[in-house]
């Protein structure tokens, strides 16, 4: 066996989750050697793969400072075979072996894909890394693809409509639940949602899913649905789901169920090893369940907390909450928290309905646990912080929803503190 | 770094400020060319509330520890290092609005330029006095 590395902290993965705990590491221990191995060759944001295909943005840099000035020294092209958490190494793909004092699990998700007669061959692709991106723009211009179809209207299924619908391309997606981005939104949402697709001429394909792709003379040329109904289209992309990537996690030693499952502090089953973003298994901080958010503000928050407590200082994880915004044409669409409550008594919804606007508010007792903006997003964030900070709405509830709403609706002792830094309080 | 007090005991609700955020941020400059020939037409990056008696108007708070900054998934939103200022670089914003959903005082709008992005107050660009100040008549808002 080769030579056993050493480092003080290890992060396996260099993402948004890696980026930011690598920043927190720094401020609390300016000596220690903090190393990150990725597989790929190079620094990216992953959200902006769908701009980049769509010719929305130059490129896939990431300008911010966390990757400017990040103090890791990073292994490019190097996968991580092997973790032992207990005995604290992990083994490269090229054999070598690495020590650690604290390691961070931060390799996010991998695809989803169902096993469909006639996806191999090309044509087919998914779309949540880099590669699968030049590929599939590659493939887009050799074979002049026209019309395409997306499987799955989940997140990633209709952020590659945005980007498509920018390239002018026909686009079917289609989806197995009776609504789009069966998670974030209801059935209401989602039926602004496919008014503004349609809008942008896509055609949107309900309770419905791909029994097999169809090729002539080796070249995808078509699908057969579930219903029967066949879909001509060049390329299809299969957007059903990401999961976190663990498989290489098998005898770690590290706890894991749907993700690496950690606790407030971001730290496995394994005292010294931490995972964070796509690949762990948090609290959601509404519904207290274990479950894995996958979403840029929450890699944010985990990493920075598992850096920090990696660095021996005690930070907690106030929990996740599910959290996103998608666009067609002109309609903005974000959502937050619990949006589809059980009918059980416990929640109540506030609704407000126009032609272009749908805003539904989801309390539970007298917080705010979740929401909808369709059109009108501009005071989301509001609302988002109230659910973050669960403050109890009751003194204002008549004014939630109102278009003249704002802070000057919020109680004074907490829109005083509400932001951080002296004399800019409102 | 000078941040941009709010005095809400002092503030009318005369909405000058709003205006003259507007024609600021407008193509000509000019107010009556800005409210009446541009379109689309443009719009103030400051907002007054008003309830009852009590007015105040909020633009971004340029805040510490920004939640809008560390969201955003490109790095346009970034804190400039000379002043401490947030800034939206519109070059590099793609409108995910992640700033949006992320920003607790609801002060940052979308903006339809060749593409959406994000748009937000940006201290008139590093003048002496922003315009929402130096038009205050009653010096509800000061630059301190």
């Amino acid at each position: 066996m080769s030579e056993t590395l050493r480092t003080d902290y290890l992060l396996i993965g260099f993402s948004v989750s890696s980026w930011f705990a690598a920043c927190a590491l720094r401020e609390e221990d300016s000596s220690g050697r903090i190393l990150a191995v990725t597989e790929e060759d190079r620094v990216y944001s992953r959200p902006l793969l769908s701009y980049v295909l769509g010719n929305r943005s130059n490129g896939m840099t990431y300008f911010g400072d966390v990757v400017s000035e990040n103090p890791a020294e990073v292994w490019w092209n190097c996968a991580v075979e092997k973790l032992d958490g207990p005995g604290k190494w992990v083994e490269l793909a090229d054999g070598r072996r690495v020590a650690f004092g604290k390691a961070l699990v931060a390799t996010g998700g991998v695809p989803v894909f169902p096993p469909i007669p006639g996806a191999e061959g090309g044509g087919v692709f998914t779309f949540t890394r880099v590669d699968d991106m030049e590929r599939m723009a590659a493939y887009i211009d050799q074979h002049d693809v026209e019309d395409i179809l997306v499987l799955g209207g989940g997140f990633i299924g209709l952020k590659t409509c945005e980007a498509l619908i920018a390239l002018n391309k026909r686009i079917t997606l289609v989806e197995l639940a009776p609504r789009l981005l069966i998670n974030m939104m209801d059935q209401t949402g989602s039926r602004y949602l496919e008014k503004a697709l349609l809008k942008e001429g896509v055609e949107v394909v309900l309770e419905d899913t791909v029994e097999r792709f169809e090729r002539k003379e080796n070249e995808l040329c078509s699908s057969v649905l579930k219903s029967g109904r066949s879909l001509p289209h060049r390329l299809a992309v299969v957007a059903i789901g990401v999961r976190p990537n663990i498989s290489w996690l098998a005898g770690s030693g590290l706890q894991v169920n749907r993700g690496v499952l950690v606790n407030a502090h971001q730290e496995t089953s394994c005292p010294g090893v931490f995972a964070a973003g796509d690949v762990a298994e948090t609290m959601n901080m509404i519904t207290g369940e274990r479950s894995v958010v996958a979403v840029w503000p929450e890699a944010v928050a985990q990493g920075k907390v598992a850096g920090k407590n990696m660095a021996g200082k005690h930070k907690t994880y106030q929990g996740s909450l599910p959290l996103n915004a998608v666009e067609v044409g002109e309609t903005a669409i974000v959502s937050a928290g619990l949006v589809n409550p059980p009918d059980n008594g416990t929640y109540v919804t506030i609704i407000r309905e126009e032609r272009d606007v749908y805003q539904k508010l989801v309390l539970k007792e007298d917080r705010i646990v979740g929401l909808i903006f369709v059109g009108d997003i501009e005071k989301a964030g509001i609302y988002v912080h109230l659910i973050r900070h669960r403050i109890p709405v009751d003194s204002f509830r008549e004014k939630l929803l109102q278009p003249d709403f704002g802070i000057i609706s919020l109680p004074l002792n907490f829109r005083k503190h509400m932001v951080e830094g002296a004399g800019i309080e409102v | 770094m000078k941040h941009i007090k709010i005095h809400e005991e002092y503030c009318i609700g005369c909405r000058l400020c709003e205006i003259n955020c507007l024609v600021k941020h407008s193509h000509t400059g000019k107010i009556i060319k800005a409210f009446k020939e541009e379109s689309p037409r443009a719009f103030p990056r400051i907002r007054v509330e008003e309830e009852g008696c009590l007015s105040f108007a909020l633009q971004c708070r340029h805040c510490e520890d920004a939640p809008c900054v560390e969201n955003c998934m490109t790095g346009a939103m970034r804190r400039d290092k000379e002043n401490a200022t947030v800034l939206c670089d519109e070059e590099k914003c793609v409108g995910c609005w992640m700033c949006i959903m992320s920003c607790p005082c609801g002060v940052i709008k979308r903006e339809k330029k060749t593409r959406r992005i994000a748009s937000k107050c940006d201290l008139c660009g590093g003048v002496d006095e922003p315009v929402c100040v130096a038009h205050c008549p009653n010096e509800a808002l000061t630059y301190e």
